[in-house]
């Protein structure tokens, strides 16, 4: 059974990747691997909870453009399975899952980098090919490249599952226990760090209002998430159909708003 | 809807959509840093052009042109490169050069509204919803977005359909409209992300002030008195500065937040 488990966990590994850069269905974002990784390992809650504590943090932590960014999908992956093969006790699962998953996660980074790199080599060996006439060859080729993906992410993670926990088991009889409580406070603090990064991409200035009320009424009177999020669409709604009555008659002045736009989103 | 269809009778409906699915499954699986998503765009096509071009060289002529440096978000690039085939459709070899400055001049646009929607809005919505659910062990949040996503993939097939069918005029037009809708999903996501701050970033000061016999909880009687979650306000702020100086990397930061964290874990002024 923990074989199985084990093997599974590395062939979600595997596909996370090859689907976040490409169909996008299951994502590599941590709330929905940490499903997937919950039922393999059968505990949906424990896994859940990682899940959602590092799916607040990589909010607004967007791999766009090529540009390599921290794997949080891949870090909930190892510190799912690592946490629940270790301990029973949530808080202290939590703990494990990130002083396992984040190095995990931004060695993640230097691994996008080399795959990136490998598959300069892919390409010209493709064209190469082509060019030749060999149509078939070409088409074998670029099947390197989701196999180099799938290794960036699969490879740690086969390492954890066959050491990892018993690594963290010995680091855990050594290391105190502010150490292991400063990482569940990091925890709860370093969705700080995906919130100030999306507000950089954000047209803030233009529509404080909003992050306002919208604070406001969480810290104030505690509305779910889901509720916020309702509330934000009606926002949303109003100004789209106020808008789209305008855009046919002023086609100009519509320009020169999406020029505006276009400063707020630099600073 | 299938005036180009009747035109050729070489492509059909079921080729398009088999060229959708293998440039979405390819998208950015052989990204690389010379002609990124280049690659993708051949293998996604090589099948539906071999149907356009029965000649070799002319073959050869066109992925070669392909292979040039394409990159804009994955999902807007079916609307493209269902109008090249289109273009190709029609014009055969010469549209070449059309084809690739058509390309590469609505990369960009495309990439600059579809990266905000699919990569920016769509997670931070959805991925604090599913997130939030997750802290308590919950699901449910997780289930939709992938059902979400599923809706998304065959969504997706039909953009390439669409830039297919409709082609070039339609994607210019559709700029407009887009504008509107990325404006309209700021105002959504920004009303999500001022909700986040109280409710997912928490910092509780344990310590107590004693004079005499009255001891004073600091978190409960004066910070929360002031104003709820001052604290994540504050931290929210100061790392939004730090972002914003571009004096730090991300991970820099990151590691800067565990490391504040592990101190006042240690000398107590912060709690679990």
């Amino acid at each position: 059974m923990e074989i199985i488990q084990g093997l599974l966990i590395i062939a979600l590994a595997f596909w996370m990747v090859l689907d976040q850069q490409g169909f996008v269905i299951t994502t590599w974002f941590p709330a929905i691997i940490g499903m997937i990784a919950g039922l393999i390992m059968g505990d949906m809650t424990t896994a859940m909870i990682i899940a959602g504590t590092f799916q607040l943090m990589a909010l607004g932590v967007a791999n766009i453009g090529g540009s390599s960014v921290p794997n949080y999908g891949l870090a909930t992956l190892v510190g799912i399975y690592v946490a629940i093969r270790t301990t029973h006790d949530v808080e202290h699962a939590k703990a494990i899952a990130l002083a396992v998953g984040v190095p995990v996660g931004m060695l993640g980074i230097q691994l996008d980098v080399l795959g990136k790199l490998l598959n300069s080599y892919v390409s010209h060996a493709a064209q190469k090919a082509l060019n030749l006439g060999k149509f078939k060859k070409m088409e074998r080729i670029f099947w390197l490249g989701p196999l180099i993906f799938g290794l960036t992410t699969a490879l740690p993670t086969a390492l954890c599952v066959l050491f990892g926990d018993k690594l963290v088991r010995l680091i855990l009889d050594v290391v105190p226990k502010w150490f292991t409580d400063g990482l569940s406070i990091a925890g709860s603090m370093l969705p700080v760090v995906g919130i100030a990064l999306l507000l950089q991409f954000m047209p803030v200035k233009k529509y404080l209002t909003m992050l306002l009320i919208g604070f406001v009424i969480s810290a104030y009177l505690n509305l779910p998430i889901l509720g916020i999020a309702i509330l934000g669409f009606a926002f949303a709604y109003y100004y789209f159909t106020q808008n789209m009555k305008k855009t046919p008659a002023t086609a100009g002045a519509a320009d020169a708003d999406a020029l505006g736009e276009g400063d707020d989103f630099d600073e | 809807m299938n005036n180009t269809e009747k035109t050729n009778d070489a492509v059909t409906k079921k080729d398009i959509r088999k060229a959708a699915i293998r440039y979405m499954f390819m998208a950015c699986n052989t990204f690389n840093y010379e002609n990124q998503q280049g690659p993708a765009v051949v293998y996604g096509l090589s099948k539906i052009l071999r149907k356009i071009y029965k000649k070799d060289e002319d073959y050869k002529a066109s992925l070669n042109n392909h292979f040039n440096y394409f990159n804009t978000t994955t999902w807007m690039a079916n609307l493209l490169l269902g109008a090249s085939v289109a273009m190709e459709e029609k014009d055969g070899i010469k549209s070449k050069d059309a084809v690739q400055a058509f390309k590469t001049g609505m990369m960009g646009p495309l990439a600059g509204i579809g990266d905000t929607l699919v990569w920016v809005l769509y997670p931070t919505i959805m991925g604090s919803i599913a997130g939030y659910m997750g802290l308590q062990g919950n699901p449910t949040g997780a289930i939709i977005w992938l059902l979400l996503n599923v809706f998304f993939f065959f969504f997706r097939v039909k953009l390439f359909e669409l830039g297919h069918t409709s082609g070039l005029k339609l994607i210019t037009a559709l700029g407009d409209k887009l504008n509107v809708f990325t404006e309209a999903a700021s105002i959504m996501g920004l009303t999500v992300i001022g909700a986040l701050i109280p409710s997912v970033v928490k910092m509780n000061i344990p310590i107590e002030f004693k004079t005499g016999k009255v001891a004073l909880p600091i978190q409960t009687d004066i910070l929360d008195k002031i104003m709820p979650a001052l604290l994540p306000a504050v931290l929210t702020f100061v790392v939004y500065k730090l972002i914003a100086s571009k004096k730090f990397s991300v991970t820099q930061i990151i590691f800067m937040v565990i490391g504040l964290a592990l101190v006042c874990s240690f000398f107590g002024i912060l709690g679990v």
